[in-house]
């Protein structure tokens, strides 16, 4: 199928690739930036654009990925979803919950597909993890850490150091395990988070949450746009009969650059598998494309880790713990 | 003149580090051992060659200079103030207590009798903890924005787990140490408390909490998570850890206390064990105990200190069960 790029940031050159190897055909990409534009139209021998608005409307193109500032997603499906383009969609979802519902509710109206990208359901270290958990191997399953993040993303002056638009931490990274926590035990009951959130000329943002299921399960969640360098995932989750660990910086590869620029060096994990989980999510999007099954994430599952995010920013805001109402994807 | 000091139960596995620490430095005699269960009492007593004296009254008439007691923390109030009124100076396992007005009476008890009081807190002297706190007040990590804890254990069983000789599970064990390192390495008190706690991983063996997931926020603004817990499963390499991430203006500071350690894979005991070498902080307490006993005065981490730690985990437990955050 023809796809049409938006945004080619480094997600968007992600996407692309990914695509090309799950059987789609990049015939567009557009960025408002017009280099970044022309230079990965050049790499896949595509027509370019500098106006994501023309390009979610592109006659020729069948399906469309977004890969641009959250904000930007709802006004971008809207197009696209009008012009009857099936439709992936980088993670977070949107900015709100109210905007996911306003997505769901044109994807439904305009029958195209939405396939929004939370990878790490993906992931093969999270599968393994979640099927010892469901083999039973560690037991009842009472409590849960996960920790993901490093160093603050963007350049100065970068929408992602602009907490109103990305979220900051919380809606743009923790919502991974924001998701996947839901995905493996089921709906939370009430989160308390703290959020850092400090802005220029030091910009970084740290978050810590706590949520309570309705299974029972204590889920601890932290988010770190705060690290001097680097990107590190840690998951630890507790059972009766055992405990599982995972570490992203106890990898069989790691890369220790000698540095020509005067900056300090770091040393890169490098955990590289045959499929990529950026592959493995394009691929189940083009199976439910031609008919294959459903997703193993829905636009409400993604609707539902915004909601997440969003209730531990209201609660690091009001620094009370708040509360979700019954199913929060509904 | 040898500084003569008793130990008032062995009901805390700790009372054996502190007997062995007590032998270990010089001009000190453990003078006496007491212990409400005397298989118990005269177990230790055998092993480090003390008099076991099945009679608490006619322990304190023998006046020792000074007690560590290391009974269940119920008993903590009540042992405090006989060994006070008998003018013995006092270092009282953690938690020092296990509500406010019994650490308050304990305080107050040791002050009226002109006694010093401490409380055990170890983890003050050990060697990487005092090197983290160097680097946090020489400033080289500027302002501390969050901190990111944990004290994992693995259950202790026994009256650890009855809430009526403990005063309450794992987050009451295992949050007081922590909440006392970041009074103390951060020099600020705690302002607010919000906490999850459960029996998340017993429940078919235990009747009280075993998991508390406590966020506290310090004074500046300071957003910390601690996690207290008796999550260590049976085939965990170590009895746990206390580690703490520190996010500044500067940088970003990873202690893990006592990962100084061999891994030794061990074929009889059918698992990996991880066998710690650094030094042992509990040594560094009880010398500065016995030091306090000789120059008369206050030992360096206070009753006060344990009451702060304590106020903290309170809190947690009734931020836990009302579901709203608790100001202290």
């Amino acid at each position: 199928m023809k796809l049409a790029l938006i945004g080619c940031g480094g997600m968007g050159a992600l996407h692309a690739a990914m695509a090309r190897a799950a059987g789609f055909e990049v015939i567009l990409c557009a960025d408002t930036v017009e280099p970044a534009a022309r230079s990965m139209a050049e790499k896949y021998q595509a027509r370019w654009s500098a106006d994501p608005e023309t390009a979610a409307r592109d006659p020729e193109a069948q399906v469309v990925a977004i890969a641009t500032p959250t904000p930007t997603h709802l006004p971008l499906i809207r197009i696209a979803a009008e012009s009857g383009k099936h439709i992936f969609c980088e993670k977070p979802f949107c900015r709100t919950v109210r905007e996911c519902r306003e997505a769901i509710r044109l994807a439904k109206k305009h029958r195209i597909k939405l396939f929004i990208g939370h990878v790490v359901r993906y992931f093969q270290e999270f599968e393994a993890m979640r099927q010892k958990i469901q083999e039973g191997r560690i037991g009842e399953v009472g409590w849960v850490k996960l920790t993901r993040g490093g160093i603050m993303p963007g350049a100065p002056g970068s929408w992602f150091r602009d907490y109103a638009q990305s979220g900051g931490v919380t809606l743009d990274c923790m919502i991974h395990d924001l998701d996947w926590l839901r995905y493996v035990f089921g709906e939370p009951k009430r989160v308390y988070a703290q959020a850092l959130m400090r802005g220029e000329p030091n910009p970084m943002d740290y978050a810590q949450a706590t949520l309570r299921f309705r299974n029972g399960l204590i889920a601890t969640v932290i988010g770190i746009w705060a690290y001097p360098s680097g990107f590190r995932v840690t998951a630890e989750i507790c059972g009766d009969k055992g405990m599982l660990q995972y570490d992203s910086s106890d990898a069989p590869l790691s890369l220790h650059s000698r540095s020509v620029s005067a900056g300090p060096t770091m040393i890169v994990p490098l955990n590289p598998v045959e499929k990529s989980p950026y592959l493995l999510e394009w691929e189940d999007f083009a199976a439910w494309l031609s008919g294959k099954g459903t997703p193993k994430v829905t636009p409400e599952d993604a609707m539902a880790a915004v909601a997440m995010a969003e209730a531990a920013l209201e609660s690091a805001e009001k620094g009370q713990p708040v509360r979700f109402p019954g199913r929060i994807c509904r | 003149m040898k500084t003569r000091i008793a130990i008032l139960s062995f009901a805390h596995m700790h009372a054996w580090s502190y007997a062995d620490c007590l032998r270990q430095l010089p001009d000190v005699e453990l003078c006496d051992i007491w212990d409400d269960q005397r298989k118990r009492g005269r177990e230790a007593a055998d092993r480090f060659g003390a008099p076991f004296a099945p009679d608490l009254d006619r322990l304190l008439g023998r006046k020792p200079d000074g007690v560590i007691i290391t009974a269940e923390n119920i008993r903590h109030r009540e042992l405090t103030e006989k060994a006070a009124k008998a003018g013995c100076w006092v270092l009282c396992e953690k938690p020092i207590a296990t509500t406010v007005p019994d650490a308050k009476a304990m305080i107050r008890a040791c002050a009226k009798a002109g006694v010093g009081l401490g409380t055990a807190f170890p983890c003050r002297y050990a060697t990487p903890v005092k090197l983290a706190r160097e680097k946090l007040q020489a400033g080289e990590l500027g302002e501390i924005y969050a901190v990111t804890c944990t004290n994992h254990g693995q259950s202790p069983g026994g009256w650890f787990a009855d809430d009526r000789l403990s005063g309450g599970g794992a987050t009451m064990d295992h949050t007081v140490h922590v909440a006392d390192l970041l009074r103390w390495m951060l020099g600020r008190e705690f302002t607010k408390v919000y906490a999850e706690v459960g029996n998340q991983l017993h429940r078919r063996t235990l009747k009280t909490d075993d998991l508390g997931s406590i966020h506290m926020t310090m004074q500046g603004g300071i957003r910390i998570n601690h996690i207290a817990s008796w999550s260590r499963p049976a085939s965990f390499p170590t009895w746990g850890d206390v580690t703490m991430e520190f996010i500044g203006e500067k940088g970003v500071l990873w202690l893990d206390a006592f990962n100084q350690k061999i891994r030794v894979f061990d074929d009889t005991a059918g698992k990996l064990i991880w066998d710690g070498w650094g030094d042992n902080p509990d040594l560094g307490l009880v010398a500065d105990f016995v030091d306090a006993v000789r120059n008369r005065r206050a030992p360096s981490v206070t009753g006060e200190d344990g009451l702060r730690a304590l106020e903290v985990t309170v809190a947690a437990y009734k931020a836990a069960r009302t579901g709203k955050t608790v100001t202290l």
